[in-house]
């Protein structure tokens, strides 16, 4: 059985009696620890395709297998504890709340998952710690820079030992600099932990980083 | 190191825009404060009237034709009335079927300077052979009957005579009187007067410095036998006996509540405008939230919040909110309540008050209302919050 199997995944999207395919009867095989990057133009269907993995969005048709289980059938309740439990997300921006320090942005998925959070306090501090940015525990992302704004995101989408990382454009609007750091961490997070990590990006550099590069163009994969 | 819960995020939430969280719990209390200061007002007029008119423990109050108003200003106001009819009334009551007790009193007013050395006071002669409106409150007070030459004060009367000691002696219409006593407080007119037996009345009259003459009366206090419906005896007794007039317990304080009916109809047509307006700004500050905060929303669904959760994560913030502005609403309600009782005639010339019991009940509705407007102001954007599609609020620029 695979790790991950999405087969013949389609989404359309329906805006003022126009249909658009986001996501075009697509298949795909993703085994445990894979580090796979998916490249395309705006539009192309990339976010939707991970959304759809992420379990934040439900396809039109099709299945998303995780270890034999259809995510795309779970109920509220069951799709809340899969991404809680099995998804790490990260996305374009950085996407911390600005209400909550850094401490407790990466506690915040504890928030929904109650019952160990002493636990998570010590994983939460030992992450950021992990991450290079140990002393900004209790700063506000206000306080933050880009670089260590990420990587609280990238604490925070750790923080419940995931099965996957999903990353949307997670170094977007970074420097070149910042942007190697991110990677280098992200190769370190699936060489380490054995994280399957599924990143999405515009940068054909980033996107090399990954051992496995998927092309999307109209909702479709292209030159795999 | 402080754990994170919904608790703590919704207090930081509610604190990222303290003007607005200021403003919404200032229009919160001061719906609460209104409402309170309504029911309040009411509560205090309704219940004194009743406790009033039940304490004088008679089912039927035969005054003279024409001085219903003069019987209730002096009963229920402790306003100071001259109203008399002849003693010869009593016996003609008495054959009245349905009648089982009576007894009468007499009703004067001191004129300080003229015929008293005490400021102007009510005087109420009872008769303590049939007296039954005394005599409890009396026997509590003093523990015998009142004698020749003696007179007891009412609560109020007591202070406003600044009798600090026992036992001072007063002249009222050139009477020598020793004062040998305090009645307890009972919240009603029986407070504000000065109390002597009929006998001391004859030298009263003989003085000639009252308006009083012999063989008058002011009021006579009827009990009736079981099974006697008030209002029929008092048609008969009315019928009977054309020189009076026959007030039923349940018709005592009329003129009280048709103004607290009139006032009742602006409190409530306020307080519901008022409620419409907080329910409308609940509704409009959410809505803005809902709008602001979506992509936090978003971001919450993604990282494992159930619908659940992100309601269960408003509702405290509502909460917090709502018992906030409510608890203010009702200390300034309770505060707006008693410090302006004194300003309405109403409440002050009626010895209003509220009992413990009345004011937690009062507090606790003050309490239910503030919070069922806040929740029902804030349901209709927190349902839209919930069912937003994480990935379009995500996506949102």
């Amino acid at each position: 059985m695979s790790f991950l199997q999405i087969e013949n995944l389609t989404k359309k999207y329906k805006v003022e009696h126009e249909s658009f395919v986001g996501v075009d009867n697509v298949s795909l095989t993703i085994n445990r620890g894979d580090f796979l990057s998916i490249v395309g133009h705006s539009g192309s269907g990339k976010t939707t395709l991970v959304s759809i993995i992420g379990g934040i969005l439900k396809p039109t048709s099709g299945r998303v297998l995780l270890e034999g289980t259809d995510i795309c059938t779970l109920n509220d309740k069951k799709l809340s504890e899969y991404r809680v439990n099995r998804i790490g997300f990260m996305f374009q921006f950085a996407s911390l709340l600005p209400i909550l320090t850094a401490r407790e942005n990466v506690l915040l998925p504890s928030v929904f998952t109650p019952g160990k959070n002493v636990t998570d306090e010590r994983t939460a501090v030992d992450l950021l710690e992990m991450l290079g940015i140990g002393e900004k525990i209790d700063s506000y992302p206000s306080q933050l820079s880009g670089g260590q704004q990420r990587r609280v995101a990238i604490a925070r989408a750790l923080l419940n030992k995931p099965d996957i990382i999903l990353a949307d454009e997670p170094t977007g609007d970074l420097d070149e600099d910042t942007e190697a750091e991110i990677m280098s961490l992200f190769e370190k997070i699936n060489k380490k932990h054995g994280v399957t990590i599924i990143l999405i990006t515009h940068n054909l550099e980033v996107a090399g980083k990954a051992q496995k590069q998927f092309r999307m163009s109209k909702g479709q994969f292209v030159h795999i | 190191m402080a754990q994170i819960s919904f608790f703590s995020v919704a207090l930081k939430n509610l604190k990222r825009k303290t003007f607005r969280t200021g403003v919404l719990v200032f229009a919160i209390a001061l719906l609460v404060s209104l409402l309170i200061f309504a029911i309040s007002f009411t509560v205090s007029v309704a219940s004194s009237l009743k406790k009033s008119s039940d304490r004088l423990g008679a089912d039927l109050v035969v005054i003279p034709v024409g001085a219903r108003g003069f019987a209730e200003e002096f009963l229920l106001e402790s306003k100071s009335a001259s109203f008399y009819m002849p003693i010869s009334v009593i016996e003609k009551v008495k054959k009245i079927e349905g009648i089982k007790d009576l007894t009468y009193q007499t009703y004067l007013s001191s004129i300080s300077g003229l015929c008293c050395d005490v400021p102007p006071t009510r005087i109420i002669a009872f008769d303590p052979k049939t007296d039954f409106i005394i005599k409890p409150w009396l026997l509590k007070a003093l523990g015998r009957p009142l004698e020749a030459g003696e007179a007891i004060a009412g609560a109020v009367t007591s202070e406003n005579l600044g009798l600090g000691l026992l036992d001072v002696e007063a002249t009222i219409f050139e009477n020598r009187f020793k004062i040998v006593g305090v009645l307890e407080k009972t919240g009603t007119g029986l407070d504000k007067a000065l109390f002597m037996t009929e006998e001391n009345l004859k030298n009263i009259i003989a003085s000639g410095k009252s308006p009083l003459k012999n063989g008058e009366i002011s009021i006579i206090f009827t009990k009736l036998e079981k099974g006697y419906d008030p209002d029929y005896v008092g048609k008969v007794l009315e019928g009977e006996i054309p020189e009076v007039d026959v007030m039923a317990r349940s018709d005592m304080g009329a003129k009280f509540i048709n103004t607290l009916a009139d006032i009742n109809k602006i409190f409530l047509l306020t307080t519901v405008m008022a409620s419409v307006l907080t329910t409308f700004l609940v509704w409009a500050i959410f809505s803005a939230i809902a709008n602001e905060r979506s992509k936090e929303i978003g971001i919450m669904r993604a990282l494992g919040a159930k619908e659940s959760h992100i309601v269960h994560l408003y509702i405290i913030e509502v909460t917090v909110l709502g018992l906030l502005g409510s608890t203010i609403g009702v200390l300034a309600g309770t505060y707006l309540a008693v410090q302006l009782a004194g300003s309405f005639s109403l409440l002050k010339n009626i010895s209003a008050g509220l009992t413990a019991t009345q004011q937690t009940t009062i507090a606790l509705i003050g309490l239910l209302v503030g919070m069922t407007i806040c929740i029902t102001g804030a349901m209709m954007p927190i349902n839209r919050i919930k069912k937003m599609e994480p990935l379009l609020v995500i996506k949102e620029e």
